[in-house]
């Protein structure tokens, strides 16, 4: 009895070592792994056009509707109740971009140690979000609507691990319903924002159109990997998206 | 008044604007987008779809529109901007088809030759890629074929009245100039052209080379953005292996215990045993 008991415990004690030298090493391997793949990971983008194509029947009848609301947000509405019959006429001349909503600066989340520096980024290689490199930086989706705007999805996006641990964002999981989640902006008072809603969206089935909303009511997404790791594909098999509203 | 738009004959294309008959922009699904530019230096005219005036004093470089119109034919005119009825059009009527969902600018313009014409044009409204805009160029001047050049490279070439080519590009604000194919030199611009993400951003080039008064004109149509396609959110797995190697302290603790549980049994046994010992000891010293 003795001795077998020993000899589990000692074999069971040395198994961690062995399992965290794995880890180690596959985390070696994987360095480049999800920033490069992900974008490249066929199914992600096997979805996309897929989605695009279907959206193509409402989009151009959606794309003029908001080509007409979005230049003169306040004429548009007036204009038909004032003079029904009219049709817009406007010198055919470059029109001056919208006044721009302020760029988001920091992200807080309370109770977390998520205290993050957020630069805006675009769009990476294979139609992927752009994400900053640095593990204390965030992306802000530039193209998209900004934290404070009117309406649609402002896109906030970290990555969950470093090259050899956990980031920050990989506590975004956990957040409870109510979390303050605050942004800072440039020259702009600072928004606070509750959370509404923690989800994991497959990747296999990622729904660009309803991440990256532009229309509809604002929300704030903060979104970073989640799910299970799939070796097969050097990437996790979701998307961790945190909504929030603002306060 | 030498370039008439009433003495012109009938253009190859079409005039379009309407409303009269669809009423503002209560957009049904299937409705076609209508724009209508004015093109032609030096002249207010009327618009009439289906004998009905819906552009009044239109005048040039004005764009109409969109208007949205169920999808069908319609018959176009235009007038002196003082004409009682679209009886005596300058130019047609012609009649113009617009299907479900399309999306269309007619133009009233000169051709190449400085004739007063009009042309229909069917702007793309498919999806841009994430990230991209679409610039497209439409020659509707009277002028040769010209080359559009920005940052002094050509980036349209040989594009002849009343013809048009689209580029997909970077968002960005573009110093575009136009000059005669195969020159430099602008007969137009440098002006700033922005091209926003997401947005087809048409340009034309309109008036008189001869005159003197050619000049850009900027349409936009926005909201045919695409969204990314994935968001990389993982560098390597770090995360995940970090939370399997998190798990298995957890395991070995448990073997921990299960071990001290073993020795602490062991121990038990040996002190009970040694008790038992003990007592038989003294029982045996007893007996």
């Amino acid at each position: 009895m003795k001795p077998r008991t020993t000899t589990a415990g000692r074999s069971r004690r040395r198994t961690p070592v062995e399992w965290r030298v794995a880890a180690a090493a596959a985390a070696a391997l994987l360095l480049p792994a999800c920033s490069q793949t992900a974008p490249a990971a066929p199914d992600s983008r096997s979805i996309a056009p897929g989605s695009i194509v279907q959206g193509q029947g409402p989009g151009p009848g959606q794309g003029t509707a908001e080509a007409d609301s979005v230049p003169e947000p306040t004429a548009t509405p007036a204009a038909p109740a004032l003079v029904p019959a009219a049709v817009p006429v406007r010198p055919a001349t470059p029109q001056a971009a919208a006044a721009a909503v302020p760029v988001p600066t920091t992200l807080t989340v309370a109770g977390t140690s998520i205290n993050m520096v957020v630069v805006p980024v675009g769009v990476a290689a294979g139609a992927a979000m752009e994400l900053p490199e640095a593990f204390d930086q965030a992306g802000w989706y530039r193209f998209g609507p900004a934290p404070g705007a009117a309406s649609g999805t402002a896109v906030i996006a970290g990555h969950i691990d470093t090259t050899s641990d956990r980031a920050p964002f990989s506590q975004l999981k956990t957040l409870a319903a109510g979390t303050a989640i605050e942004v800072g902006r440039r020259e702009a008072p600072t928004l606070t924002y509750r959370v509404v809603s923690v989800e994991l969206m497959a990747k296999d089935s990622f729904d660009g159109d309803s991440l990256f909303r532009r229309a509809g009511p604002h929300e704030l997404k903060v979104v970073t990997c989640g799910g299970r790791w799939l070796d097969e594909r050097m990437d996790y098999s979701d998307n961790v998206i945190v909504t929030a509203v603002l306060d | 008044m030498r370039r008439s738009i009433f003495t012109a004959g009938v253009g190859a294309a079409a005039m379009a604007a309407a409303i009269a008959l669809a009423g503002p922009a209560q957009a049904a699904e299937g409705d076609a987008q209508l724009s209508v530019l004015h093109g032609v230096p030096g002249l207010t005219v009327d618009v009439w779809v289906n004998g009905d005036r819906t552009l009044d004093d239109f005048t040039p470089g004005s764009l109409a529109g969109p208007l949205a119109l169920p999808p069908g034919a319609y018959e176009l005119a235009i007038t002196a901007s003082d004409a009682a009825d679209a009886s005596a059009p300058a130019i047609g009527p012609v009649t113009v088809t617009l299907a479900a969902n399309g999306n269309y600018t007619a133009v009233a313009n000169l051709d190449a030759a400085g004739k007063p014409t009009a042309n229909l044009f069917t702007n793309d409204v498919s999806r841009i890629p994430a990230g991209k805009g679409k610039l497209t160029v439409r020659h509707t001047a009277a002028a040769p074929a010209v080359d559009v050049l920005a940052g002094g490279a050509a980036v349209v070439s040989n594009l002849a009245n009343p013809s048009e080519q689209s580029l997909t590009l970077d968002p960005g604000t573009i110093s575009a100039a136009v000059a005669a194919t195969g020159t430099t030199a602008p007969v137009i611009g440098p002006a700033d052209v922005t091209v926003s993400e997401g947005t087809h951003t048409i340009v034309y080039a309109w008036g008189s080379l001869t005159d003197k008064n050619l000049q850009l004109a900027v349409q936009t149509i926005d909201g045919l953005h695409s969204a990314p396609g994935s968001v990389p959110g993982a560098r390597d797995g770090s995360s995940e292996n970090v939370a399997s190697a998190g798990s298995l302290p957890a395991g070995v603790s448990a073997g921990q215990i299960v071990a001290m549980v073993g020795f602490g049994a062991l121990a038990l046994v040996l002190l009970l045993g040694g008790i038992g010992m003990a007592r038989t000891i003294a029982e045996l010293r007893e007996g």
